[in-house]
């Protein structure tokens, strides 16, 4: 690893300039070597339930076969809601899949683990895709987007998601979302159109560079002000509800205000509940918000629902690696695609920097693993050379780059004079609970949507299909469950699957004892059994049986 | 990195962490229990991390945002878990049928507007420095696409509605303004053309342009 001072003076020297270094790698080897899904912990095979045998992130098996956080008698009493619908997670999944049932006429609970809104939604700067050009068709949306996710996606998810676009655009204009105009002229106007990496057409709709932002704002005063949606803040979902046969009939959420449980029965149940970033997979920081631990997946596995490509995440190549406490946070594709270059510690580029993420985050990982990294203060990284391509355009800061310019200051530099230092940040979880085009699981009554499902990046995401996903998906789950609001309940609603897991479990020689799902990552200082005094009650309830 | 650790209070626990860590970061790495007043975690967009800051010699108290905010020793942190009263304000977007109504809708809506004090109290309480009182006269003067821009970075972290003694909730009255803006005026050209391609069944997606899927998996 090469010191600060002496990478900086390299690039400097090099003034621009930087040779372009190549070791010949092909693609499919750089990633073999490289990629973080494929060094450290390697894909095993996971060992109970539905995808026995598939390949899977060792840290995420070991979370999907844990034990439930519960037992029965600890929600013994608890008090039960009864809803048509329960929507699980508050981010921009959640916001859309509730707004459509309730706009049907469904009553909905939507049951979120921080404040509704706290989200990976929230932080999305980029933008949002959608085929709307004269230059553009949702035809090469789906081709663009399959070819991107390495041809493993479902294709008529992603048919379906592309023909979705424009119409989801409409959607969130008409609850008032603002999207960038060219020459601010709204009615009539044209929308301002950005390339993403690996797409044939502009295509990325935004507002500014806080899209997310402006999305869920509107969202989240939407599904406040609506009389049909019932918020619960602050209300983790720690196990799904089942009847006798198996099917999913609500949830069970933990009240961390009253350190309490509260049974949500419900005719239909989506779990909107993101990604996984949290887990800190590999080791590596994470650019997603405080609540991406994957729980959804957790507990939507151990009730039965078909999982696919759990063993692919997304590194997004240009996470902040010095100073050390904003390591992680995301520095926006724009900047890439603005044309500022990576260097590393020897004054040397090294990658196309348009190339797919996963292909620029392998290429900087082997900069930093064969010594030609950028060392400061412990941390490793490569350049992003914000001050060449502010020598190029002058005014890219203030005009397009304004949330690069807040960081830079947090990190405490001139972004005119000194170079950002970037390592890979995991960003996106591309695989997930297997759906249908309405967004149904493989589990009776469940659908989930966003993040939490899969299918429809295949392998590697591209910039702006999430933002897309959540909001074509959302809204397809949230119609679909409402059909099914004259319905009656289920006789029967309780925790009986986790009987049948805890079997597997033992059989599979699997500890009882590691329970899951998190809900809160390690350095939150949560205990449920703890703070909801299970032992207590436990104990109690075994006093009052003798 | 300086390794200098500062001392400060936060939650009435006295906290020990490196000079460069955040208020948020100080606070779990001392063990305090981090489950709510925390979102995003460093981004400062999602407002939940809100908070009263005293700083030693100083009298004052500012509004800040725990992520974003580095520690400083003898530093004094209480979060603000704040929750909304019930929909205060409530409107339906879709009865906005045109632009016309738009001032009286203001009006209605957000009828404690026009008394602003001009107090200065949302001013002084954002973390994001927006002229949030600039923001409300705009409104209620009709400059709605002044008043638009006002808004445009606000977090909705309610602190200036925590501080209105007028009770406006200003964030919440620009962000209706903002949404009649788009729900009314946004209209762009090749989206209208798009849908209606896509409606009539003139476009559609051929899937069989692609190969299948790949059945190998990367091992
Ligand atoms: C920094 C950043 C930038 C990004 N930029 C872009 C971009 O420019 N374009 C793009 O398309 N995509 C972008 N993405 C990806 C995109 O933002 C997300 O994939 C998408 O918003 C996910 O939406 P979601 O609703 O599925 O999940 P989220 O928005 O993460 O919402 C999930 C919600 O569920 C809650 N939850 C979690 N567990 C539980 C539980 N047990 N019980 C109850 N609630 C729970 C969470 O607290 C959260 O509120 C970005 C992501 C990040 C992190
Ligand atoms: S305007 Fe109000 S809600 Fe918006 S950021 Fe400022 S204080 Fe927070
Ligand atoms: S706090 Fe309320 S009354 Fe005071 S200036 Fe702001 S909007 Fe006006
Ligand atoms: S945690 Fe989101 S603004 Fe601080």
């Amino acid at each position: 690893m090469i010191p600060y001072a002496e990478a900086l003076a390299a690039l400097r020297r090099a003034g621009g300039a930087y040779p372009m270094r190549d070791d010949g790698l092909a693609v499919a080897e750089l990633l073999q070597r490289h990629h973080p899904d494929n060094i450290g912990g390697k894909p095993v095979p996971l060992a109970v339930g539905v995808n026995a045998g598939m390949l899977c992130q060792p840290e995420v098996a070991a979370l999907l076969q844990t034990n439930a956080l519960i037992d029965d008698v600890d929600i013994a009493g608890a008090e039960t809601l009864n809803t048509d619908i329960l929507v699980i997670g508050g981010g921009g999944a959640g916001c859309a899949a509730a707004l459509t049932a309730a706009g049907e006429g469904a009553r909905v609970i939507l049951a979120t683990k921080l404040l509704l809104g706290d989200s990976n939604t929230v932080m999305a700067e980029g933008g949002i895709q959608a085929a709307v050009g004269e230059d553009d068709s949702p035809q090469r949306h789906f081709e663009d987007t399959y070819t991107a996710g390495h041809r493993a996606a479902d294709r008529d998810l992603v048919a379906q998601m592309a023909l979705d676009g424009p119409d989801a655009i409409r959607w969130l204009i008409k609850l008032g979302m603002a999207f960038d105009t060219v020459e601010d002229r709204p009615f009539g106007g044209s929308l301002k159109r950005k390339t993403p990496g690996g797409a044939t057409a502009p295509r990325i709709l935004s507002y500014r560079d806080f899209t997310g932002l402006e999305m869920m704002r509107v969202l989240r005063e939407a599904v406040g002000l609506h009389r049909g949606v019932q918020v619960m803040d602050r209300c983790p979902a720690v196990e799904l509800l089942s009847d006798d046969r198996g099917g999913c009939v609500g949830a069970v959420v933990y009240s961390l205000e009253h350190h309490r449980f509260v049974l949500v029965r419900a005719r239909r149940t989506i779990l909107a509940t993101g990604g996984s970033g949290r887990l800190h997979l590999n080791g590596f920081p994470t650019s997603n918000h405080y609540g991406a631990t994957a729980d959804g997946l957790v507990l939507a596995y151990r009730m039965g629902a078909k999982l696919r490509e759990m063993d692919s995440y997304q590194y997004h190549p240009t996470g902040i690696a010095h100073p050390a406490h904003l390591a992680g946070g995301l520095i926006s594709e724009a900047a890439r695609s603005e044309g500022a270059k990576l260097v590393n510690g020897l004054g040397e580029r090294f990658v196309d920097e348009l190339k797919p993420r996963d292909v620029v985050a392998s290429a900087i990982l082997r900069e930093c693993a064969e010594g030609r990294g950028v060392a400061r203060d412990g941390q490793a990284g490569v350049f992003l050379d914000v001050p060449g391509l502010v020598r190029e355009k002058p005014d890219v800061l203030a005009s397009t780059l304004v949330s690069l310019a807040h960081l830079a200051a947090k990190c405490r530099i001139d972004p005119t004079e000194e170079p950002m230092i970037v390592y890979p940040t995991l960003h996106y979880q591309n695989g997930g609970v297997a759906i249908d085009g309405s967004g149904r699981a493989s589990v009776p009554g469940l659908f989930c949507v966003g993040e939490v499902s899969g299918g429809i990046h295949g392998r590697n995401r591209m910039m702006g299909n999430a933002l897309l996903d959540i909001i074509s998906f959302g809204r397809r789950a949230g119609a679909k469950a409402a059909e099914s609001a004259t319905e009656p309940y289920a006789s029967r609603a309780g925790i009986g699957h986790i009987h049948d897991w805890q079997r597997q479990l033992t059989l599979a020689g699997l500890p009882l004892d590691a329970r899951g799902p998190h809900v809160f990552p390690a350095y939150g200082n949560f205990d449920l059994a703890a703070d909801a005094r299970l032992t207590a009650r436990r104990a109690a309830a075994q006093g009052g049986r003798r | 990195m300086s390794d200098d650790k500062v001392s400060l209070v936060i939650e009435g626990r006295e906290v020990e962490a490196p000079s460069t860590a955040s208020i948020i970061q100080a606070y779990s790495a001392s063990g305090g229990q981090l489950v709510t007043n925390v979102g995003c975690m460093g981004q400062g967009v999602c407002g939940s991390c809100r908070c009263m800051v005293r700083r030693e010699g100083s009298r004052d108290v500012t509004m800040e945002l725990a992520c974003e905010t580095p520690v400083e020793a003898g530093m004094q942190v209480a979060f603000v878990s704040y929750f909304q009263p019930k929909r205060p304000h409530v409107y339906d977007l879709e009865t906005l049928t045109g632009g016309w109504q738009i001032l009286d809708a203001i009006d209605e809506v957000f009828p404690q507007a026009k008394s602003c004090r001009h107090c200065g109290g949302c001013d002084r309480a954002c973390p994001r420095g927006l002229d949030v009182q600039k923001g409300v006269e705009y409104a209620v003067q009709g400059d709605v696409l002044a008043a638009k821009d006002v808004f445009s970075e606000c977090i909705m972290c309610n602190l200036c509605t925590l501080a209105c003694p007028e009770r406006i909730r200003p964030n919440h009255l620009g962000l209706f303004v903002r949404r009649a803006l788009a729900a009314l005026t946004l209209r762009p050209v090749e989206l209208m053309r798009r849908l209606r391609q896509i409606e009539s069944g003139a476009l559609t997606v051929d899937t069989s342009t692609v190969d299948a899927p790949r059945q190998e998996r990367r091992p």
